[in-house]
């Protein structure tokens, strides 16, 4: 079991030693049960952290934060920023290292083991509960959630309100941190790719036609954008604003300029801005979820992500993020790389 | 203020005939800044660029659109045409209306539509493009030879005699290749060995070519005007300076290996010189034979106890030698197919099936049985011979679809030769063309069937087997349509030409293509035979394409002049349409980096930099970043969506 106050502990350490700058982990929603992140600055405050199922955030997003911030200031605090992660959280650490964004000493980490279970989806939660309220949603013994309902304990199977994430999760232990808490528990997660089998049985036209009805119901509120920790470029192409703009382009030229894509939910654009990030996300994307949990339409992103995430692995052997000194997938190339893909 | 022009060639009927090009004129002409369309019959032609000139200078045209064949044909001569007429070069681009739309449609209408649309969108690029200048590049004036065989020799000669410096790099201890081996060469029977020694010593006496034997290419970086390459320089064990030749080591050595010049029909010492001419003239150590070069060694040193100069050295290390090139000729030659590929001719289970180098050897005077004919297996004449031609060769199903070209006639002089030896035997070519196109040529297989009686037949060889003592061909002659059984003495086949081993991993690190077939590709099947598409790198020899010896030695001439055009200039230009950076989009993840064939990029304080000399402008970067943040001159994202609107007619 993880213990709360080993973690505060740890906190509490690295604050009062100066050796982080803040810490990032995670509170309760008022004297409600929802998680939501916490920004600690003061040694003082570590009492407002938890780690309850409720924790899904992914905190790395707020890494970029910090970097522009950095970028934006004269004198910059360049101590590390202290970050509290999952095993699918460390993982996108190790891409942005990769990815040269941060480097190890940008970060300080305490990795958390998901041990036997991981976090919860709220909807099945509450579905399981069938409309009462819970009080508290806990880890139980090996395996299983403790949600206190109406003062009475109800101890939960953890695959039964599961993120489903978590449930094909291949990384339930840090694979990088400064410290961590809990126990190295080896967890069969089973198919890997199961949420994506009854799409891969779809032909290829109804998988179009699956897609299209999925995009046309997004607004274009770009959650799943902003909760994404890949998704850190200072212009992204959805927004391309900038993007050929030098110092020889003139004024008439900045005048014609179009967009790749425009902010208007139609089909066709919609479609346009999730497949370019469909393909920027190929070998990047860790699958934390967040961008289907955010998404405020339930468009069944994951589906997207793990697809590509199964291209990679069948066809080049690539596994995203368990190798910071990895390169990138679209940067590995052999010359027996499959290319009957290609038609 | 856009004023664009655009020229609509007819190429005669090669675009005219399938696309209206007055109409593609026309419709251009009321594109929004266009202020000048005309069509004429050949664009290429001095009236042609006249039009063009004249038209920039009356209209004052900022840009120039020429709707015509493919930018590697006519880009150079139109931007050229634009250049004289006083505008910047790079504000010139062609549409390509012909291989891209009337070579390859019918359908005049909608073959017009797409020329419209091509130059429509070329149009809309050009007026986007920036006027550049080509970046200049210093050339280092010494060529690179790979390859030391007769196309290598003579590309190193010319190269030499022209008066720059060559390196020329041979991967066995001597030079020569296999002209070294053969006995006597088509169509004129003259000794291989004696046209080819005068030139090999040529090539050890020339004070402008550094002979470096037993070495190979390990890395090639840089570019035209500027190669740096790591050559290693495998260990000898002998110093060639001390070596007087006396030939005592190999008489003490107890190792005993298939010797390779003799095809393995005899065998050579672990210390060995591959032939009486070899150059150098020195012996070499073959470490893997030597039982002293092992870490178990069993103290041999034999060689070295009875070595009066003391030349032998068994602490020579294996030597990386860097050198700044400008431009380099690979000759690397060619190997036989291999024969175990052949196992329903026997070959490598019965010792007198043989292949056409082998057979050499056996008619070369310095060969295993001093110029006589006898069967490996016994010593004993051999009365009637098989030639079998083709073998892997124009057989698309089982083996290789191409003709190896040589077979034909080194087969018809092989089984003259054999006649001359043996007069009283009798020669079977079992072929299936004869292909004797060359001076001459013709003539030599007509005296092989007319004056030495060899007896022709139209057909394959199904099978060769062994049957007492004799060798049993079961083949057919498809002219009588019978099948034929011979009792033979002895089998040649004519394998299959394949360029030599390891060219493959050659070609990855010098960064050029191969054909289908594994040989070199060169730039132009046609036009630019001797060039690859990497610019600076020339072709020469059998590695290119199966070739006999006048062939190989011309195009190595040919190389060698392609070489000295470069090698001459003080400077070069290279195309200035290389990649930027746009700083502020970079994040500096270094995918380019890691992307570029041609090691251009860098990370420099977090940001990615283009080297421009070394930038091919070949896009990958661009394609690779994530954030547009690399973008190729003139062929930027922003470019490529107005191209794809104005075709779509947006």
């Amino acid at each position: 079991m993880v213990s709360l106050d080993q973690l505060k502990e740890e906190v509490k350490k690295a604050l009062s030693s100066g050796k982080v700058k803040y810490f990032i982990g995670y509170e309760n929603i008022g004297s409600g049960w929802q998680v939501r992140p916490a920004f600690i600055r003061q040694p003082e405050d570590v009492d407002r952290l938890v780690w309850t199922p409720a924790c899904f955030h992914n905190l790395v997003r707020f890494l970029h934060d910090e970097k522009r911030r950095r970028a934006r200031e004269k004198n910059p605090d360049i101590r590390p920023v202290g970050l509290v992660v999952k095993g699918c959280d460390s993982r996108s650490i190790n891409v942005l290292l990769q990815e040269k964004y941060i480097e190890r000493n940008d970060v300080y980490i305490i990795g958390v083991s998901c041990e036997l279970t991981g976090v919860i989806n709220i909807t099945k939660l509450n579905q399981h509960l069938n409309g009462l309220k819970p009080q508290k949603v806990l880890f139980g013994s090996k395996g299983t959630f403790k949600v206190i309902v109406d003062d009475r304990e109800i101890e939960i199977e953890a695959p039964d309100i599961l993120a489903d994430r978590c449930l094909e999760c291949p990384a339930n232990f840090p694979v990088i941190a400064d410290v961590i808490l809990g126990e190295e528990i080896k967890r069969n997660p089973g198919n890997r790719y199961q949420s994506i089998s009854a799409y891969e049985k779809m032909a290829l036209d109804e998988r179009w036609s699956f897609w299209q009805q999925q995009f046309s119901r997004c607004l274009r509120c770009y959650a799943c954008r902003s909760v994404c920790p890949m998704c850190y470029c200072d212009e992204c192409v959805a927004d391309s604003i900038a993007y050929a703009v030098t110092a020889e382009t003139t004024a008439d030229e900045k005048a014609q300029k179009t967009r790749w894509v425009e902010r208007n939910p139609e089909l066709s654009e919609n479609i346009f801005y999730h497949l370019v990030r469909a393909i920027h996300l190929a070998g990047r994307c860790v699958d934390c979820g967040e961008c289907e949990r955010v998404c405020p339409v339930e468009i069944p992103l994951r589906l997207l992500n793990k697809k590509m995430e199964k291209e990679a692995k069948e066809l080049f052997g690539y596994e995203v993020g368990f190798d910071p000194a990895q390169p990138p997938l679209i940067a590995c190339f052999r010359d027996n790389d499959p290319q009957d893909f290609i038609r | 203020m856009k004023r664009t022009g655009v020229f609509v060639c007819h190429c005669g009927i090669n675009i005219a005939g399938t696309v209206d090009v007055k109409k593609v004129a026309a419709e251009l002409a009321k594109h929004p800044g266009v202020v000048h369309a005309e069509d004429y019959v050949y664009m290429c032609s001095d009236p042609g660029q006249n039009l063009i000139i004249q038209a920039i200078k009356e209209k004052k045209l900022d840009s120039v659109v020429v709707a015509c064949c493919s930018p590697t044909l006519h880009e150079t001569t139109f931007r050229n045409a634009t250049k004289k007429a006083g505008l910047n070069p790079y504000r010139c681009e062609i549409a390509n209306i012909r291989e891209q739309c009337s070579w390859v449609h019918r359908e005049k209408s909608k073959a017009t539509q797409k020329a419209i649309s091509i130059t429509r969108g070329v149009v809309e690029k050009v007026r986007r493009n920036e006027s550049l200048e080509d970046v200049s590049v210093p050339v280092t004036k010494r060529a690179l030879v790979i390859g030391g065989g007769i196309a290598g020799i003579q590309a190193s000669l010319d190269i030499a005699d022209a008066g720059y410096e060559v390196i020329l790099v041979e991967k066995s201890p001597s030079i020569g290749g296999h002209m070294s081996q053969l006995s006597e060469t088509f169509p004129t029977l003259d000794c291989s060995q004696c046209i080819l020694t005068p030139k090999m010593v040529e090539v050890s006496k020339h004070p402008r070519i550094k002979l470096m034997t037993y070495s190979e290419v390990q890395e090639v970086s840089g570019y035209v005007g500027n190669f740096k390459v790591k050559i290693l320089k495998k260990p000898t064990y002998v110093d060639p300076d001390k070596c007087t030749l006396c030939d005592e080591c190999t008489k003490v050595c107890p190792i005993v290996v298939p010797n390779e010049f003799d095809m393995g029909l005899t065998g050579r010492r672990a210390i060995y010189i591959p032939f009486p001419q070899a150059i150098p003239a020195s012996y070499t150590i073959d470490e893997k034979a030597c039982p002293g070069m092992f870490d178990t060694a069993i103290a041999c040193g034999k060689c070295a106890d009875v070595c009066k100069p003391g030349a032998i050295n068994f602490d020579m290390k294996p030597e990386i030698v860097e050198v700044d090139v400008g431009a380099i000729v690979v000759a690397t030659g060619y190997d036989l197919y291999d024969k175990s590929m052949m196992a329903e001719y026997g070959y490598g289970q019965y010792p007198d099936v043989l292949d056409g180098l082998q057979f050499e050897r056996l008619l070369s005077a310095s060969g295993p049985t001093g110029g006589r004919i006898l069967r490996p297996s016994d010593k004993k004449e051999p009365k009637e011979v098989v030639f079998i031609q083709c073998v892997g060769s124009r057989d698309p199903e089982l083996h290789w679809p191409y003709c190896s070209k040589i077979c034909c006639m080194y087969t018809a002089k092989h089984a003259m030769l054999y006649k001359h030896h043996v007069h009283d035997g009798q020669a079977y070519v079992f072929y299936i063309d004869i292909r004797s196109g060359g001076k001459n040529y013709e003539e030599f297989v007509h005296r092989a069937v007319e004056e030495d009686g060899v007896l022709y037949l139209r057909g394959k060889v199904s099978r060769v087997f062994e049957d007492n003592g004799k060798l049993i061909v079961w083949g057919v002659d498809t002219l009588t349509g019978k099948q034929i059984e011979i009792a033979a003495d002895m089998v040649v086949l004519a394998m299959a030409i394949r360029p030599s081993k390891g060219m493959d991993e050659l070609a990855k690190k010098l960064k050029i293509a191969l054909d289908k077939d594994g040989f070199l590709a060169e730039a132009h099947p046609k036009l630019r035979p001797v060039e690859s598409m990497t610019s600076g790198i020339f072709l020469a020899g059998a590695a290119q394409a199966p070739k006999d010896i006048p062939e190989a030695v011309g195009q190595a001439s040919g190389a060698a002049a392609k070489a000295m055009a470069i090698l001459s200039r003080d400077r070069l230009f290279h195309s200035p349409t290389v990649a930027r950076v746009i700083r502020n989009l970079c994040t500096g993840c270094g995918m380019c980096v890691s992307v570029c064939p041609f090691e251009a990029i860098s990370l420099k304080e977090g940001k990615a930099e283009v080297n421009e000399i070394l930038c091919e402008g070949c896009g990958t970067c661009s394609a690779s970043c994530l954030r547009n943040a690399i973008q190729v001159k003139n062929l930027t994202p922003h470019h490529i969506q107005e191209m794809i609107k104005a075709c779509l007619g947006g």
